[in-house]
């Protein structure tokens, strides 16, 4: 399978219209722009098998350290165990239904978790593995192939539902992801952070839609990385949907939120989580959805528009 | 500023052999528990941790963690900055745990028990609890063996108890370090009630060891601890934090009772300019009825005497594919 065209360094999976350039979408009911939450419910392992690769900046504590690290390991849990029902019971209140982005071992080691997703109707896409053990180009493409295939089988065995949609863990992804997810029928991906509208891309084994999450309005680039307040990242947000509502106009945009229990899920920050789920849900031209539903009612305007 | 950073390609340590990635806890979502009643109702138990430490000016090499990461040791100016908790920042601390009453559980490194007499005097008479905290900041247990690491702890258990009339409840890890794959299961045998390493929570819950009893008693390793706050933001953010951190376990302890534990450093905010972000908090924290204000001993002991059997007994049954 070739990924890059021949000579050059790049990438084959979309075009490079601006979005200036582009025909104009249109979201359902007159919203001007569409606005998800993604929930990622993760697992970091104490003890990653050898050889899994983990990106040097997994943040948490002082870095990983020496087994056991009970330390960095609880900073993470923290998310799964607790931190994860204040995020949903915010989502409760406003009424928003929201993505959660579920790794295999979460599936495995944390299954109470599971019905408190499914009795709110949740989207779930797979979140690989774990944390500790991410996608990179250091996997050979049967590896991954494996590595992807069997995260969405624990998910489908343990929820009943196959996911539809794919977030890597630390948006990891090698040079044939795409090509390999729209290989196994998965119909979206969230690990390309480069625009405000969903990317058509076309790989060797069919198409695939990209559903981007513009990575600084990620709790984790925001709060943990980059060191913001959380009442400057809530403002953020909010001017972020504005910004995108006053440029949809002519054709929709959309802003997907990233949120990770470990972090936002705290008693300290949960606030700044409900203020701004507030401030979405009384915005009266938005579309809240998952992304799930965005992927497809892009995908189902893009056939619309080929057959029409 | 943290001084500390992994040696790049640490060596491995002694594992304990274990099909699961870790043997200690259950996954017990905090919404699926039976609730927890703090004594006389109240809605959130409050723990302060002042640190008391030990950084040595010339420590040997650890093949794992680098106590003096900027440079080679010395490192004067992160030694100094650490020292100055223990010469200067204590006693303005001290001064504001008197005004507010509070009772705090000294996070200690036994060494500086002995470098430092007139801190162990001033904590002594005003019986305040002690968590230890390893033998030094600058000392790692990753390469002990079994018996080495019993010792240790029943070495450390006596001589707290020697200078401070104190015997120890709770032990945490020294420096960023947690101990090793034995850690929980010594801690049980060597009898200490609770394990301070797992943040993992906002109530207490029990741990799984070999024998005897141990309990988790998150301790926060997030904003509700100075050193990580103070290493990104100003004293006036941890101390807002730790004020809406209070309000939300407030609210929410009406349901269930939380714990709130905040970890401050006389070193960091003991500094002039910190140290009226310290009188906030306290303030704060004294100024509501339905809060028991406890010593780590306090609480954990009435988890051991009320709840520990009980939510034992209830994972067990979640293992077994029973009920809750």
């Amino acid at each position: 399978m070739k990924l890059t065209q021949t000579g050059s360094t790049d990438h084959i999976y979309y075009r490079r219209d601006p979005i200036t350039k582009r025909k104009a979408l249109r979201w359902p009911n007159d919203a001007l722009a569409a606005v998800a939450v993604v929930v990622s419910a993760e697992y970091y392992e104490m003890r990653p098998p050898p050889g899994a690769f983990i990106p040097p900046n997994v943040p948490g504590g002082f870095g990983r350290g020496p087994y056991p690290d009970f330390r960095n390991y609880s900073v993470r849990a923290y998310g799964n165990r607790v931190g994860i029902f204040r995020i949903f019971e915010a989502l409760d209140r406003y009424g928003l239904r929201a993505t959660v982005a579920l790794d295999a071992l979460t599936v495995v080691h944390c299954p109470q978790l599971l019905p408190h997703i499914a009795r709110r109707g949740f989207e779930v896409v797979g979140h690989g593995q774990s944390v500790t053990r991410t996608i990179s180009s250091r996997m050979s493409m049967t590896e991954e192939r494996e590595y992807i295939r069997s995260t969405l089988a624990t998910i489908e065995n343990a929820t009943g539902i196959m996911p539809s949609g794919w977030h890597g863990p630390e948006y990891g992804e090698s040079a044939q992801t795409p090509a390999i997810l729209a290989e196994l029928g998965l119909r979206y991906v969230l690990d390309w952070p480069n625009d405000e509208q969903p990317v058509a891309m076309t790989t060797p084994n069919g198409s695939i839609v990209s559903v981007p999450m513009l990575v600084d309005f990620d709790d984790v680039y925001a709060l943990f990385h980059r060191k913001i307040t959380e009442a400057r990242w809530q403002q953020a947000i909010q001017e972020g949907v504005e910004q995108i509502v006053m440029d949809s106009t002519q054709s929709g945009r959309l802003l997907v939120i990233n949120l990770h229990p470990w972090l936002t899920g705290h008693p300290s920050r949960i606030g700044y989580v409900e203020a701004f789920l507030e401030f979405l849900s009384q915005h009266d031209r938005l579309w809240l959805t998952t992304t799930g539903d965005i992927a497809n009612w892009f995908q189902t305007q893009s056939a619309s528009e080929a057959t029409g | 500023m943290l001084q500390y950073s992994y040696r790049p390609n640490f060596p491995p340590t002694r594992q304990t052999p274990t099909e699961a990635d870790q043997c200690w806890v259950d996954y017990d979502p905090i919404v699926d528990r039976p609730p927890l009643r703090w004594p006389d109702n109240a809605r959130l138990a409050v723990m302060i941790c002042p640190a008391i430490l030990d950084y040595e000016f010339m420590p040997p090499g650890n093949p794992w963690l680098n106590p003096w990461a900027r440079t080679e040791p010395p490192d004067v100016l992160g030694y100094c900055r650490q020292e100055f908790g223990n010469r200067v920042g204590f006693w303005r601390v001290l001064e504001l745990f008197d005004k507010y009453n509070v009772r705090p559980t000294a996070v200690v490194n036994v060494d500086a028990l002995e470098r430092y007499p007139d801190i162990v005097a001033a904590m002594t008479e005003r019986r305040w609890d002690i968590l230890g905290h390893g033998l030094s900041n600058t000392r790692f247990i990753y390469d002990y063996d079994e018996a080495t690491e019993r010792a240790y702890y029943r070495a450390m258990l006596e001589k707290v108890e020697a200078l401070t009339g104190v015997r120890m409840t709770g032990m945490g890890g020294s420096g960023p370090q947690a101990g090793t794959g034995n850690t929980p299961d010594l801690l049980a045998e060597a009898g200490f009630v609770y394990q301070s390493d797992w943040s993992m929570d906002d109530q207490p819950f029990p741990l799984r060891v070999r024998a005897g009893k141990l309990i988790a008693m998150p301790y926060p390793a997030d904003m509700m601890n100075d050193v990580t706050a103070l290493a990104s933001f100003e004293a006036d953010a941890y101390a807002e934090s730790v004020k809406r951190q209070f309000d939300r376990l407030y609210q929410e302890g009406t349901h269930s009772g939380r714990l709130l534990t905040i970890a401050v450093h006389p070193a960091l905010i003991g500094q002039p300019q910190r140290i009226r972000y310290l009188e906030q908090i306290l303030d704060y924290i004294t100024s509501r009825p339905g809060v028991w204000h406890a010593t780590g001993a306090d609480i954990a002991g009435y988890y051991l005497s009320n709840y520990y059997d009980n939510a034992l007994a209830r994972l067990d049954r979640l293992r077994a594919g029973g009920s809750r």
